[in-house]
């Protein structure tokens, strides 16, 4: 401790540069990782948090909620499948509405069951009870979509109530409205009145007792091709377009997290090759190396535990507010998987310096020509 | 007294010592058939050449390096068959340094250089603090404990140097041409500085040295001459 804690307080900047550059990638990467989960958590929170255990689409959707078509055919063999405790129909599609004076897209689902596809994430007001009721997304609340708003769907001018508000429950990252199936039914009879009697985009199931979703999705899905049964998680991660997404992220992180060993490691290194004299000279008064490897991972704990410190500090300042329209979440299960990882790619980066520390011979320090080498 | 314990007593006692350096495929004889005995409290002044094998007698001396054969004993202790491990512990105990070149660590003051040694082993913490303090004053360089090794001039730096030499208490103190990087009155200064604090406190050195006026500090002068001991003679 006392080589180590010296050696720090007399090259301050330098090691508090290298504490910033590592305090920097981390906040990056809790930052992008916030901003990753954020993005698809807008794009299938929809489907993530609402209350269907299991959701079956046809194949031909291609797992997307509206692309999906349930025929009365496909609806009749799914009823077939022992092992269903209940099933309502989902209806989805994107509207254009009007909510405080403007325009804009957003995603109405209607649910027959509050079991099966109401938004499970409730924050404020309740579900809908009567016609024409409506959840929205808390996120959009300030853009007209508060609890007692109307939005009015264009063109018919359908007006529908917001009576609660949901968390994390957009879909396609625009506003989203659940309500009662029929009132879905009429807002597409209201935009389209010629269209007949839109059929359901998917069906909400759930299991008996004793029975998981995984069994019941699988017993489905051997009853016909064209059936995809999924459950909820695996509906939401499978949704075209967000294991994409997460892949590059995930490449993304994995370039940051390589560059946090890569900078201590390489820092660590030439600080090693610069203090050779020291080091050398500290093994022939009888120093063990031991005790001098120590002293260098205590420096590189220090510098990573407080670089972590910093980068999560500045994670949570701004996981409080919103980036565009994305709001981030502070997430500690993030936080506790980076700073665990980087630590230890830290602290193994490290050793490339502590053989160097190792391999010193003491002898060098009686001709003090050949250090370091 | 029986020839055990004078042996037991004595500072350092080399027998029959032979250095061998491999290099590539040719071999460099360092040191061969060197007997070397110093009493508790005798000042020798090792003296020769330059490639005569001084350094080699004294890092053999003080546990840095191993002889190829031979006998070291230090204070009592035999060393020549002692592990890397054991040989680590045993110079952080018994023996005192000052190097030719490279003395102090740079980020460390010249109290916390001296302190350093205390780091090293069992620490002792406050005792080692006074003992610190006592030994900078003694050398005259009480008024620049808290200076970094750049901010002291050659001479001072050489007496940090003895100074962290006299730390761990040693048995033996070994001296590597300790005034070569200075002009001859600071280096009469530095030769009168090691005498005394040796003297004053009874610990053996021996001083490597080119130059000759020097050995006149020491009681006793040994030559070298490639890699053999000669004619010892008394002050
Ligand atoms: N590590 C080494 N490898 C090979 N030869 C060495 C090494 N150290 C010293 N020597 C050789 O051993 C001889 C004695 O060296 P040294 O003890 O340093 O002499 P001095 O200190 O008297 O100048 C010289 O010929 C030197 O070149
Ligand atoms: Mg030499």
């Amino acid at each position: 401790m006392f080589l180590a804690l010296k050696e720090m307080k007399r090259s301050k900047v330098r090691f508090l540069l290298l504490m910033v550059a590592v305090a920097l990638l981390v906040f990056l990467i809790l930052f992008q990782q916030g901003i990753s989960s954020a993005l698809i958590r807008d794009f299938t929170g929809a489907i993530e948090n609402q209350t269907a255990p299991v959701l079956v689409y046809s194949v031909d959707g291609q797992r997307v909620l509206q692309a999906s078509v349930m025929t009365p055919e496909l609806e009749a063999e799914v009823a077939s499948v022992p092992g269903i405790a209940a099933s309502g129909r989902l209806g989805v599609g994107t509207f254009t509405v009007t909510a405080d004076g403007e325009r804009v897209d957003a995603t109405i689902i209607g649910y027959e069951q509050p079991e099966l596809g109401a938004p499970s994430r409730l924050v404020a007001g309740r579900l809908p009870s009567a016609r024409y009721e409506v959840v929205a997304t808390e996120e959009d609340r300030s853009k007209g979509f508060d609890i007692g708003d109307t939005v009015t769907v264009e063109p018919g001018g359908r007006a529908l109530t917001v009576v609660g508000l949901a968390r994390q429950s957009q879909l396609n990252v625009v506003p989203t409205l659940f309500t009662a199936y029929n009132t879905y039914v009429d807002a597409v009879a209201a935009r389209n009145p010629d269209a007949r009697t839109p059929l359901p985009n998917v069906l909400a199931l759930t299991p008996e007792a004793g029975l998981t979703p995984e069994v019941l999705a699988e017993r489905i899905n051997a009853v016909d091709l064209n059936l995809d049964a999924l459950t909820r998680q695996q509906a939401a991660d499978k949704t075209p377009g967000v294991s994409q997404v997460k892949q590059s992220f995930a490449v993304i992180f994995l370039l940051y997290g390589l560059v946090v060993p890569l900078v201590t490691g390489l820092f660590f290194l030439i600080v090693t090759f610069q203090k050779a004299n020291s080091l050398t000279l500290l093994r022939a008064i009888g120093a063990p190396s031991s005790r001098l490897v120590r002293s260098l991972l205590v420096q590189v704990a220090i510098v990573l535990v407080g670089g972590l410190g910093i980068g999560i500090l500045c994670d949570v300042a701004i996981s409080q507010g919103q980036v565009g329209s994305l709001t981030l979440e502070f997430n500690p299960g993030a936080v506790v998987f980076w700073a665990v990882l980087l630590f230890v790619l830290g602290i193994i980066s490290s050793l490339v310096a502590a053989r160097r520390v190792l391999a010193i011979d003491p002898i060098a320090a009686t001709t003090g020509a050949g250090v370091g080498r | 007294m029986s020839t055990t314990n004078v042996a037991v007593d004595l500072a350092l006692r080399m027998e029959a010592v032979r250095k061998v350096y491999r290099v590539g495929d040719s071999e460099i004889v360092a040191l061969d058939h060197a007997d070397l005995t110093v009493a508790p409290g005798e000042i020798v002044a090792l003296v020769g050449p330059s490639g005569s094998g001084k350094t080699t007698l004294c890092s053999i001396a003080g546990g840095i390096l191993s002889a190829t054969s031979g006998r070291v004993v230090v204070g009592g202790t035999d060393i020549s068959d002692f592990s890397s491990k054991e040989l680590t512990a045993f110079r952080q105990s018994t023996v005192g340094f000052v190097f030719q070149s490279v003395n102090l660590v740079p980020f460390l003051t010249a109290r916390e250089n001296l302190l350093v040694v205390d780091e090293l082993g069992r620490r002792t913490g406050s005792a080692a603090r006074k003992r610190a303090d006592a030994i900078l004053g003694e050398l005259g360089i009480a008024d620049r404990a808290n200076n970094l090794p750049s901010q002291l001039s050659g001479g001072q730096r050489q007496r940090v140097a003895i100074g962290r030499a006299l730390m761990n208490e040693p048995r033996l103190v070994l001296f590597d041409e300790p005034t070569s990087a200075l002009d001859t009155k600071l280096g009469e200064q530095v030769m009168t500085v090691i005498r005394n604090e040796m003297k004053n406190r009874g610990i053996a050195a021996i001083v490597v040295t080119h130059d000759e006026r020097n050995t006149r500090y020491c009681d006793r002068t040994v030559h070298i001459v490639d890699g053999r001991l000669e004619g010892t003679s008394s002050h």
